[in-house]
């Protein structure tokens, strides 16, 4: 590491990150900069208020209600505006549904956009260099790792999340699940398929 | 940086992909500071998300392949802050010791309820434009084989690809410009769809499929008689 002065032995930045960050965030403190409650907030929405539960609950609607998926697969931010579900990396948000011959899956190979408002924080596979490669180029083998089979004759559509859309699967619903009520429906849906890299199960 | 090993897509020898059971939101505190830090920073530093990300991208590829995904996010916020003078090195360096600080308000931080606020309302990428479109959905296109030095969204997997438009998303700010504060410079986005053999060749699928976001300066017509 560069040393700007051989004056100071501190200079050297701390090993541990987590005393870094700290110095950054009572730096910026000090000067005004940075309201530390305002930095608990954006921790507390992503920790309580944005997560796959929203997502689950938007497409636990569009099974059980034939007009709101209308309303979602034409402008799904629309559509997960009505829920309570907007904001930030999800300002334009499209819904891809699962049907019979097509399977929808979701990578950011650039980098790691995902639809915050919906989806909450991508979770770590997602954005690992793994994925990022692999999802366009063989779809189907990262499908297989995840446990699911994709049928040869039925198409792998990927959508790579280069600008500022973001996209949502909307995962089949799964046979005999009439019964369910919306909450027990949304129960079923997990992150993964609404990625795109699970399928959901009864 | 354009071709720089950020731009993963079609690469091989990553092996398996990497899932953890129970993931939490943030595996250590520090992550979501750094996180809080990005969002609450954002009205001082006069950054943007073109920006934000190109700054990654100029990593040497060693560098950014080896970084953890927040600690990569940090060490950029950490540099940017020293950068536009929000806070000095024998700041940090103090604080490093243990050290504290005296406190010398110089701004006004935005409060809790309006950062709130700031994620739930979003921000907009859209932009009227005059022109009208060059291209119409269902036409076939080729992305372009181009190699800028700086800030671009095109992957290099799909360069001098052929593709179909299958949906026209009007004017937005475009990254190449944005990322250098050269100007939004907005231009019409559309999403082409790639047949994977065409991508990769006879190897693929052929049934299987890759929608790409591509902005107008990415794009031209495609020789359809070839």
């Amino acid at each position: 590491m560069p040393h700007d002065s051989h004056d100071h032995d501190h200079t050297e930045p701390p090993s541990d990150l987590a005393l870094r960050v700290k110095a950054l965030e009572t730096a910026l403190t000090r000067k005004g900069y940075v309201d530390p409650a305002a930095v608990d907030a954006v921790v507390d929405t992503f920790e309580t208020k944005v997560g796959p539960r929203n997502g689950a609950a938007v497409v636990a609607k569009a099974w059980t209600d034939p007009e709101f998926k209308q309303r979602l697969l034409d402008d799904a931010s629309a559509a997960c505006t009505e829920l309570g579900f907007s904001g930030q990396q999800g300002e334009q948000l499209k819904a891809v549904e699962n049907t019979d011959d097509v399977h929808n899956m979701v990578v950011c190979t650039l980098c790691s956009c995902y639809p915050w408002p919906v989806l909450g924080l991508p979770p770590s596979w997602y954005k690992s260099h793994a994925y990022r490669s692999r999802a366009v180029i063989e779809p189907r083998a990262v499908l297989e790792e995840f446990g699911v089979s994709i049928p040869e004759d039925k198409e792998v559509r990927v959508w790579d999340s280069t600008a500022e859309l973001r996209y949502l699967v909307l995962p089949a619903r799964p046979a005999d699940t009439d019964d369910l009520s919306e909450e027990a429906l949304a129960e079923l849906v997990t992150r993964d398929a609404m990625i795109g890299t699970g399928v959901v199960q009864a | 940086m354009t071709n720089s090993v950020h731009d993963m897509g079609g690469m091989h020898g990553f092996g398996p992909i990497p899932r953890e059971d129970n993931e939490p939101v943030f595996h250590e505190p520090w992550e979501g500071r750094v996180l809080g830090l990005m969002m609450t920073t954002g009205a001082h530093l006069k950054g943007n998300i073109d920006n934000t990300r190109s700054q990654s991208e100029m990593l040497p590829p060693a560098t950014y392949l080896s970084l953890a995904y927040y600690e990569r996010w940090f060490l950029r916020l950490e540099r940017v802050c020293k950068e536009k003078g929000l806070v000095s090195a024998d700041d940090l360096a103090t604080l490093w010791a243990g050290q504290d600080i005296a406190e010398d308000l110089v701004a006004e931080p935005i409060a809790p309820d309006d950062m709130r606020r700031m994620f739930a309302n979003g921000r907009s990428y859209n932009r009227q434009l005059n022109t009208s479109a060059l291209f119409t959905v269902g036409e076939t296109v080729c992305a372009k084989n181009m190699n800028p030095k700086g800030h671009t969204r095109l992957p290099r997997y799909a360069r001098g690809k052929i593709g179909v438009v299958t949906a026209e998303h009007g004017g937005q700010i475009f990254p190449d410009t944005n990322a250098t504060f050269s100007g939004e410079g907005p231009e019409r986005l559309y999403t082409v769809r790639f047949q994977a053999t065409d991508l990769w060749g006879p190897n693929a699928n052929p049934k299987d499929t890759v929608f790409i976001d591509l902005w107008e300066p990415y794009l031209e017509a495609a020789d359809t008689a070839s």
